[in-house]
């Protein structure tokens, strides 16, 4: 094995397959006899379903069937740390961003599911839309969910903070702003679900990254045992995080379902931006003290992180995002909080770095201003202050092995040309 | 949506097929025919994912009516290389690593053929240009570029295949 493989290129696996073509996406399923689905979505992004009309759309010729909240009273709501994720809203309920499901339209081609859709008409009772976390965390604030638009905080600890600024020399504070991000992968939500009425099986061939736990999280809103939902995952066509949450999965399920046909949904690159997950934008308060030879004492952080109308993985992105507020930099004294918020925003999730890319932006600013400041070549100074083997990380992790920071800042400034000095 | 009939020939095959006025080139070759090598990424003419090669142009056929193929000689990824015989710049692809997802990588490799069909030198400038119409998310781009110029080189010392195998 390792005389096979290890210090060898190994063509990837599926290589061959994707350079002829051959490889099949969950868009490139098909069966006979297949049903196509849209989605009819919020027309509000914070709302209260007042009435939905279906009777012009059902007419449509080729409409198959349309499903709304009312015919699936059984369903629960779904969400990968919190089930706060209705699958379709109903008559009385709120919709909370563009991204709402109100309506499962099936019909014999995606054209016809298209118009349908349109044909769909809605009543609602707008209420406010929050788009700021910071009038989302306001005390008269409309709520959101009914537990509070802060749906999480956690604080971080380490050492004594005020003697860290205490012997401190120069002390920089600052407020950075990230934005929402969309991971955009090539190949949008999309999938196709059977149901196989003898067995009892729903098979849903969609990409996902967390098999087992999509699989469970379908299984408990439908009410079907988890052994009788089979996720079966074709090639992925790109993720980033964004298919960590369910998207097209519960939707295929009860068209499956109703219909005894097989049926497939692709979302529109436009829906995946609307109605699925995104970076967290996070506002990120920073104070930072270090002494005249260029140590840093004092590190104190707050976190606010927009997760949108739905948890999706918010509590962990911006949690995480807390604990990376030093970056790889040594920093005896620490403190922080973390909020993350609800807003009437598209949800926000996993993307790569989970919560860490942002909070570079803030610390590296930090460690600029700050070696500026000091007179300090910044490279110099970062070096100074890096990670070395037996550091602890701000949430006491020692770090034991593999820590590669030092060399990476060296090499960076080679390749980069960089001569030293102030910039 | 009023039906019509029309033909064309892909991959050097004939087809006579139904159609409607409202059908776009890539429907009808993803869901008619079945060639899903053509990708769908955005709908809308910016990614380059459903590329193939019509009438010798490089067209995105998210944005071609089916009509307007009639008569037309087009070329999809599905007619390029086959399983004995790999096209020099498939090849190069899988030996750079300049596949990830492989979403993207039909459209830039038709790209890719294009362009050096009409330029069998580029240099890495003239390489980023003629694949700046196709979107990748995962390489960052540099294997490909890598991948077109093994694919260049290998094509003009006439020796196209693998010339090592690393197994
Ligand atoms: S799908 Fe045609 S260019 Fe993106
Ligand atoms: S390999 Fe994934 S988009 Fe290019």
């Amino acid at each position: 094995m390792t005389e096979r493989y290890v210090g060898r290129n190994v063509y990837k696996v599926d290589a061959q397959d994707k350079v002829m073509g051959k490889a099949k996406y969950p868009d490139d399923i098909y069966f006979d006899n297949m049903l196509y689905l849209k989605i009819k979505r919020a027309t509000h992004p914070h709302a209260h379903l007042r009435r939905i009309d279906i009777s012009k759309a059902v007419k449509l010729p080729g409409v198959v069937k349309i499903i709304t909240a009312d015919d699936i009273p059984q369903v629960k709501n779904f969400g990968l740390i919190i089930k706060d994720q209705p699958v379709l809203v109903g008559i009385g309920q709120k919709m909370r961003y563009m991204g709402d499901a109100l309506a499962i339209v099936i019909a014999e081609t995606k054209e016809i599911a298209s118009k349908a859709v349109r044909l769909i008409e809605v009543e609602v009772e707008e209420l406010e839309v929050i788009s700021d976390p910071l009038r989302a965390m306001e005390k008269d604030a409309p709520l959101i969910h009914k537990d509070g638009n802060i749906l999480a905080t956690h604080y971080l600890e380490k050492g004594d903070i005020k003697k860290g600024f205490a012997e401190a020399n120069v002390i920089v504070e600052n407020e950075y702003r990230t934005t929402f991000l969309d991971q955009v992968p090539l190949q949008v939500e999309a999938g196709v679900g059977i149901y196989d009425e003898e067995s009892g099986f729903i098979k849903l061939w969609v990409a996902s990254q967390w098999l087992h736990d999509t699989q469970a999280d379908v299984a408990q809103s439908l009410g079907f045992p988890k052994e009788k939902i089979r996720i079966i995952q074709p090639v992925i066509g790109g993720a980033f995080g964004k298919k960590e949450d369910i998207s097209v999965h519960i939707h295929l399920a009860l068209a499956a379902i109703a219909t005894k046909r097989p049926v497939k949904l692709t979302y529109t690159r436009e829906e995946s931006m609307i109605a699925q997950s995104k970076r967290h934008p996070f506002i990120i308060r920073v104070k930072t003290g270090a002494t005249k030879e260029g140590y840093l004492t004092a590190w104190q952080a707050e976190v606010i992180g927009d997760t949108g109308a739905y948890a999706s993985s918010g509590p962990a992105v911006v949690h995480k995002g807390m604990y990376h507020c030093t970056g790889p930099y040594n920093v005896d004294n620490v403190k922080g909080v973390a909020y993350t918020v609800y807003t009437n925003n598209t949800y926000a999730g996993a993307m790569r770095g989970f919560g860490t890319t942002q909070m570079a932006f803030a610390y590296e600013s930090q460690m600029d201003i700050l070696a500026h400041k000091l007179g300090i070549d910044p490279a110099q100074f970062r070096l100074q202050n890096a990670y070395n083997i037996g550091s602890s990380t701000p949430n006491g992790q020692i770090l034991t092995h593999s820590v590669g920071v030092k060399e990476t800042i060296k090499k960076a400034a080679e390749i980069a040309g960089w001569k030293g000095g102030l910039r | 949506m009023s039906k019509l009939t029309i033909g064309f020939i892909i991959n050097g095959q004939k087809k006579t097929i139904e159609t409607t006025t409202s059908t776009r080139l890539l429907d009808l070759i993803r869901d008619d025919l079945h060639l899903t090598g053509t990708k769908e990424g955005c709908g809308k003419g910016e990614c380059g994912a459903c590329t193939v090669i019509m009438n010798g142009e490089l067209v995105a056929s998210c944005l071609i009516l089916a009509t307007q193929s009639d008569g037309a000689v087009i070329t999809t990824i599905e007619g390029i290389g086959d399983n004995e015989c790999l096209d020099p710049v498939q090849e190069a692809f899988i030996e750079t690593g300049a596949v990830q997802c492989g979403f993207c990588t039909p459209g830039m490799i038709l790209a890719a053929k294009k362009m050096l069909e009409e330029n069998p030198h580029p240099d890495e400038e003239e390489i980023k240009r003629g694949i700046s119409g196709n979107l990748c998310r995962c390489t960052g781009y540099q294997k490909i570029i890598d991948a077109i110029k093994l694919a260049a080189n290998r094509l003009s010392s006439k020796n196209g295949g693998r010339s090592e195998k690393d197994d």
